[in-house]
């Protein structure tokens, strides 16, 4: 809202600097964004919050002001003369959109001659930026600044039958506005029609065909108050945002519609002469009654933490139009004035009473008890997570929760119900590359597509060794209405290859819980190459997936070189973690390390293998390393990989003997071969 | 062979290699030193070592001593000189083949998201002022979102095109959600995290929520759709504005690493009464930090608190305008590229 300085003189005397003012108004409540100097004037732009419709004209602004410095309030108290004839005898007002009108008043100017406006009002109204039309157009606005209630003049010649009819939009009505461009409108608007077609979209905007003009003689004024939810929807479907329906969709005040009424038809008279008639249409249900509001005045104490002298609070409140019905010592009753309506309970009337008295008066340094907080343990492991990726190389993303339908179908391992499906979608989130994909309107399942996409932009942009992961909520729907499944999840996309990146994930693993230990399973997903792919279990549970990205998703996500992913569950890490390790004691006696090499067929796993050597060993076996695998076809044979690993024997409680060593190793000659076939090499 | 020509022969190769290492000026020379001297099979000491057998039997063990002396002298010999090359410069000429300034090997610790970072910090400073973290359901229905928070049906806030309101794919008779009674979508601020813990929990409660938050603004410069916020509830008996104030000032003092002034100034928002704004000041000028205020009785009412012996304050913060003043990010939609280049300025 912009107010002007001389304008506002009107009302109050501004003995204060500009900047003085400025600040209080800052303070009180209406933030100070910048002034321009116009002319002689100063435009002032001052952020009214939505339930002070009261200051969105000078009088509310005023009025503050006048709270803030003590100072007297003047309010003109229009009483134009009228003549004999009475609006009733002429014109008529039916509203059959209750819900969309609640009041409608109407008074009729006979006889003006349309010309400049004075030029003190097309001084005021240039400061505010409001372009000039003539003295009757001018005057409406002039009110509305002046008070906040939106009015329009019609010409009455234009209206049928003299008959106002405020009624709902038909489906397929069309209207032109007085921006000349043409609406369509829709049920659930409300019109403002003669008794053949719409004159005005109520609260938004005038008609092209009944705007005054320089041949309009007889003016009907309307000053109503429309549904604020009415009037926004409107404005919005229609993209047809004016000052009127700005000022009708912060609720403005129902009451002030005859003072309005008179004002701007005393102003009118005063520029464009002709004769007002006597009396005035007023349709619709009263305004409603308002109810008394108790202040204790220990809630001020108690909710501002500052003690403000009683002696203060009722004189602000009655600064501020609120009528006194009684007080104590402990206690004021007030009834809020009409164009508060946002006055309703004591605590409205704390903020009141505190916003004058100045918030910079409550102290900053006060003693807050103290209390201990504490660290959630899916807050640890996430930081544990973010400590091993960020040591491993790996970068961090960020991307969008909503994704284009394509990569929404990309890879859904965790979930095969279908996404939840958002009403709007997110614009401006995709690069120019991928604004073909599709609408970003379906929640992701899982993160993966959203990290594929990244290591695109990066190949574009030739960045090298990209190594990214994010950690982030999927959704994955419910039945009926409960709250969906909102689970974390890590996943990574990685340059390096297949065992680079799932020695990540070990890392990882081995991070939060040095026992546990990852299997992988086969695992069948379009998005990963059929053999370099895996499911990640621990114990129990599965942990998630890992696969270098197959050819045809390559080409897909638009990838120019390999990519290996992964995607494991937090919430199954979490569970698995142990944030407080225990101590074992290590032994004090020599380990015996022994390497084997072995050969079998290529179908022979590691993890068997493994799981093999382990079977039998006992307590002994300190650890088996893998250490290569080699093919020879001329000296093995086809089929055949030659397996080398090393194997660490240690006792707890002697240094082992070659007799000891040499029986264990045995016993895994023994068993590889029986197991795997295997044939121990030199 | 004669004892005396043997040794003979063996000091004179003494002191051959004994030159020979010390005037070698660099590590290729004294390797070439060491092939002609010590070689396993064709070094000189090695050869010398086979005219052994021509000494005479009685004598075999005076040769066999001095033999073994000699290799001795020329070994250390060789290791003195081994030492005086590797440590070059301390008596030795520098080995100018050595770059020390050549870059070391490329180990590249990965970067935390500054989004991350300014969460973990916030975080970090909210958990020191005594408040815990706490998460909630980012897709959340209408109720924790607008209807316990004192958001009325008819607020702009809850517009269906100012929401991203949720339906299931595939449903029938065309379920939108956005008019059914307690519709899902995705949470348009933290705010609703408070209702749940104080749902569940009760007071005094002192706790920290952050996370994502969506509104569809379209992406540009300023605006993204999906942005994050850090909330901050603090419910009590006798809790008060003087306490917000105190708590803000500490959080932004901290934050910025040096004491700042706080202002509070008079706002509005639904879910709290009085609600403010607050400003910390820095480099001459007033900031905006966030909106804050004293927890609407009706918020309270809803989650069953008694709104006339508890009282408290909440504030939210927007992650991403303290993120990019702080670092001086010029356009929010890169924070959501990640260009590698841009993460590993942070």
């Amino acid at each position: 809202m912009i107010v002007s300085w001389n304008w506002l003189t009107e009302y109050v005397d501004l003995a204060m600097t500009h900047d003085d003012l400025v600040d209080r108004l800052t303070m009180s409540g209406l933030n100070h964004e910048g002034t321009d100097l116009v002319d002689k004037d100063q435009a002032i732009d001052l952020e009214v919050t939505s339930n002070r419709a009261d200051c969105l004209g000078h009088i509310g602004v005023a009025r503050e002001i006048a709270a803030l410095y003590e100072i007297p309030l003047k309010i003109p108290d229009p009483q134009p003369a009228t003549c004999s004839d009475s609006v009733s005898q002429f014109c008529s007002v039916e509203i059959e959109a209750e819900g969309a009108c609640e009041r409608y008043t109407a008074r009729l100017i006979r006889g003006v001659k349309i010309g400049p406006s004075p030029q003190w009002m097309q001084e005021r109204l240039k400061s505010l930026g409001i372009g000039i039309v003539n003295n009757v157009v001018d005057a409406t606005n002039y009110v509305m600044f002046e008070c906040g209630q939106p009015l329009h003049a019609f010409d009455f010649s234009k209206i049928q039958d003299g008959k106002i009819i405020v009624r709902e939009a038909r489906a397929e009505e069309t209207f032109e506005a007085i921006d000349h461009r043409t609406y369509q409108l829709a049920p659930g608007m409300c019109v403002i029609a003669d008794s053949e077609d719409a004159v005005a979209l109520g609260g938004v905007m005038g008609g092209a065909d009944s705007e005054v003009s320089e041949a309009t003689v007889d003016v009907l004024i309307e000053a109503a108050y429309f549904d604020p939810l009415t009037i926004r929807s409107a404005a919005r479907k229609l993209k047809l945002h004016s000052p009127s329906s700005f000022r009708f969709e912060r609720n403005i005040d129902s009451e002030n519609l005859d003072w309005a009424s008179r004002r701007v038809c005393e102003l009118i008279l005063e520029s464009a002469g002709g004769e007002l008639l006597e009396g005035v249409i007023d349709v619709g249900s009263p305004p409603p009654s308002r109810e008394s509001i108790n202040l204790r005045y220990r809630q001020l104490q108690r909710l501002l933490g500052i003690e403000i002298p009683i002696d203060f609070v009722a004189p602000t409140l009655e600064k501020l139009g609120l009528v006194i019905e009684s007080s104590d010592e402990n206690s004021v009753t007030a009834i809020a004035p009409s164009w508060r309506k946002d006055l309703t309970r004591d605590v409205d009337l704390v903020e009141e009473v505190g916003r004058i008295y100045g918030f910079e008066k409550i102290p900053d340094d006060v003693n807050v008890p103290m209390s201990a907080s504490y660290r959630p343990k899916a807050d640890r492991v996430v930081d544990k997570v973010r400590n091993v990726l960020t040591a491993a190389g790996f970068d961090e993303a960020v991307t969008p929760s909503l994704v284009p339908q394509p990569w929404s179908d990309a890879f859904t391992p965790w979930c095969d119900s279908p996404p939840l499906i958002s009403s709007q979608p997110m614009l401006g989130v995709l690069e120019e590359y991928s604004h073909n994909i599709g609408t970003v309107n379906l929640l992701r399942r899982s993160l993966v597509p959203s990290l594929l996409e990244v290591r695109r932009i990066n190949d574009y942009r030739s960045n090298v060794n990209v190594n990214l992961f994010e950690t982030a909520k999927v959704y994955l729907p419910s039945d009926g209405n409960a709250i969906p499944d909102q689970p974390m999840k890590l996943a990574l996309v990685s340059h390096r290859d297949f065992f680079a990146v799932k020695g990540v994930v070990e890392a990882l693993v081995r991070e939060l819980n040095p026992l546990a230990a990852v299997e992988v399973k086969k695992c069948d997903e379009a998005l990963l190459d059929a053999s370099q792919s895996g499911e990640f279990w621990l114990g129990e549970q599965r942990l998630g997936w890992i696969g270098s990205v197959s050819e045809s998703a390559k080409k897909q996500f638009g990838l120019r070189s390999a990519a290996v992913v992964v995607e494991v569950d937090l919430r199954v890490l979490e569970h698995q973690t142990q944030l407080i390790a225990c101590h074992a004691n290590q032994s004090p006696f020599p380990p015996v390390s022994r390497d084997f090499n072995f050969i079998m067929d290529d179908e022979v796993r590691w993890a068997s293998l493994e799981a093999t050597i382990r079977s039998e060993s006992g307590p002994l076996l300190e650890s088996v390393r893998y250490l290569e695998t080699f093919r020879d076809e001329t000296r093995d044979g086809p089929g055949k990989k030659r397996v080398l690993f090393s194997v660490v024997f240690r006792s707890n409680e002697a240094t082992l003997t070659g007799a000891q060593a040499e029986e264990l190793c045995n016993r895994i000659i023994a068993n590889c071969t029986n197991a795997h076939e295997a044939t121990l090499v030199g | 062979m004669s004892i005396e020509l043997f040794l003979e022969q063996l000091e004179a190769l003494a002191q051959e290699a004994g030159k020979a290492f010390s005037e070698a000026a660099d590590p290729d020379q004294l390797d070439l030193a060491r092939v002609e001297f010590l070689g396993a099979k064709k070094g000189r000491l090695k050869s010398l070592q086979k005219n052994m057998g021509a000494v005479p039997g009685d004598q075999k063990k005076t040769a066999g001593m001095k033999l073994n002396a000699v290799k001795n002298l020329i070994q250390e010999a060789f290791e003195s000189a081994q030492s005086r090359l590797s440590s070059a410069g301390s008596d030795g000429q520098p080995d100018l083949k050595f770059d020390a300034t050549l870059p070391g090997e490329t180990f590249h610790v990965g970067r935390l998201h500054p989004i991350t970072q300014t969460i973990n910090e916030l975080k970090d400073i909210m958990g020191r002022l005594g408040f815990t973290p706490a998460d909630g359901p980012e897709i959340e229905d209408d109720y924790h979102n607008f209807e316990a928070l004192n958001i009325p049906r008819a607020h702009p806030a809850r517009d269906p095109l100012d929401n991203f309101y949720l339906s299931v794919a595939e449903t029938t008779s065309g379920n939108d959600s956005a008019l059914s009674g307690n519709p899902l979508l995705l949470r348009s601020q933290t705010s609703t995290v408070q209702i749940r813990v104080m749902e569940n929990t009760q007071p005094p409660v002192r706790i920290v929520s952050l996370g994502r938050v969506y509104r569809p603004d379209t992406a540009d410069w300023s605006h993204y759709p999906m942005f994050h916020q850090i909330e901050g509830l603090m419910v009590d008996e006798n809790v008060s504005l003087a306490d917000l104030k105190t708590v803000l000032k500490l959080f932004a003092s901290n934050y910025l690493g040096d004491e700042v002034p706080v202002r509070i100034r008079p706002s509005f928002f639904p879910f709290t009464e009085p609600s403010v704004e607050a400003d910390y000041y820095w480099d001459g000028k007033w900031v905006e930090f966030g909106g804050a205020g004293i927890v609407d009785p009706n918020v309270l009412r809803a989650v069953g608190y008694d709104p006339e012996k508890v009282s408290g304050f909440a504030f939210g913060l927007g992650i991403e305008r303290l993120c990019m003043i702080r670092h001086q990010i010029t356009d929010i939609r890169y924070l959501f590229t990640n260009d590698t280049r841009f993460l590993h300025q942070f």
